[in-house]
């Protein structure tokens, strides 16, 4: 199909949309109500209830942690507690990020700019996300299992066999996640290079 | 005329040229209506800082193509919507068959396009002028000749691509 085909085809299209009616006076006054778009704000929902999560668990970490005895899973734990207050962070960051642009002053070429440059920008966060919160899988365990009073040095099978295997389980899946995330993430770079040629 | 009635009166004058738009970003029913609405609310949202500052169709061109980019990052995260129809099948009832073919050919190109080539696209089937492309989209008028050249020959490996492996 050459352009001037695309054209005539575009006309035809055109004709058609413009015989029908899509919005009625109506229509137009609800979509320009605020309360439409806050359910924009919804979005942000599950990352605020898994900040409020994310806080109670550190709070949880910080009463017990003291508690604890031996210096590796003291530090664990400190570990933990410092993750659990920063993932949250980069989560909302992300999301925040995504809310600030004015649609109407900008042309499109710095849309796509913006867009592309936020995208990046989200995808680099997820993939340190991703990789912390498996991180903080593995050494969470331990801290758990000693605040509930289980002690880990008479069972050696903990320490040789199932702390290693999570260990290698988070190196595996992580390795995966950044394979994930560095084809995303050329994706995007890809458009910003075309909307920069 | 207070300023909801002239903005309805804008929005029914330019609903076809949404539609379009949201046809070209969208690739779902129910995700093509969700962009209808982003982008009827965007345009009410700037409308008050518009002022007639620059054409209506550029104004409105510029905040329809910039809400359709940003709504491809929200699109799996679907709000409410108001319901009403918005389908094509709607406009294909009493049309030719050959006519829908064509029509439907005509998306498969454009999509195969990056965003600003869909945008340039988008604005050069709709008959803007070279000035008027350059203004919306950010870029010299000789660019947007530069870049409508590049489209063309583009389409044409396209096809000659499709050609090749019997589609």
């Amino acid at each position: 199909m050459e352009l001037e085909e695309m054209k005539l085809a575009w006309n035809d299209l055109s004709k058609r949309v413009e015989k029908q009616e899509i919005l009625n006076q109506q229509m137009i006054e609800k979509m320009t109500k605020d309360q439409y778009h806050n359910n924009l704000k919804k979005i942000a929902l599950p990352e605020y209830i898994g900040t409020f999560i994310c806080y109670l668990g550190a709070a949880y970490l910080s009463v017990n942690v003291p508690k604890l005895e031996e210096p590796l899973i003291q530090f664990f734990g400190v570990i933990s507690i410092a993750l659990l207050l920063i993932l949250p962070i980069i989560s909302l960051q992300s999301v925040r990020a995504m809310r600030k642009v004015n649609l109407a002053a900008q042309t499109y070429l710095e849309t796509i700019q913006v867009f592309g440059e936020q995208k990046l920008r989200f995808q680099k966060l997820q993939k340190l996300n991703v990789s912390l919160g498996l991180f903080l899988m593995v050494i969470g365990v331990p801290v758990l299992l000693s605040i509930q009073g289980v002690s880990l040095n008479p069972t050696p099978l903990f320490w040789m066999l199932y702390f290693p295997l999570g260990v290698m389980f988070f190196l595996g899946f992580s390795y995966w996640v950044f394979k994930y995330y560095n084809r995303k993430l050329k994706a995007t770079e890809r458009i910003l290079a075309e909307a920069n040629e | 005329m207070d300023i909801k009635e002239h903005f309805t009166k804008v929005i029914k004058a330019n609903e076809g040229l949404i539609y379009k738009i949201t046809t070209l970003y969208t690739d779902e029913k129910q995700d093509r209506k969700d962009l209808y609405q982003e982008i009827v609310y965007q345009l009410w949202k700037s409308f008050g800082s518009f002022h007639e500052q620059s054409k209506v169709s550029t104004w409105m061109y510029r905040v329809a193509l910039n809400t359709a980019i940003f709504h491809l990052k929200q699109s799996k995260k679907r709000p409410v919507t108001i319901p009403f129809e918005l389908e094509m099948d709607r406009l294909t009832d009493e049309s030719d068959k050959a006519e829908e073919d064509r029509i439907k050919l005509l998306y498969e190109h454009i999509q195969q396009l990056n965003l600003l080539e869909k945008g340039i696209i988008l604005l050069f089937l709709e008959g803007k002028s070279h000035e008027e492309i350059a203004e919306i989209v950010g870029i010299s008028i000789s660019n947007v000749g530069t870049k409508i050249s590049r489209i063309k020959e583009k389409l044409k490996s396209q096809i000659k691509k499709n050609a090749d492996y019997g589609t």
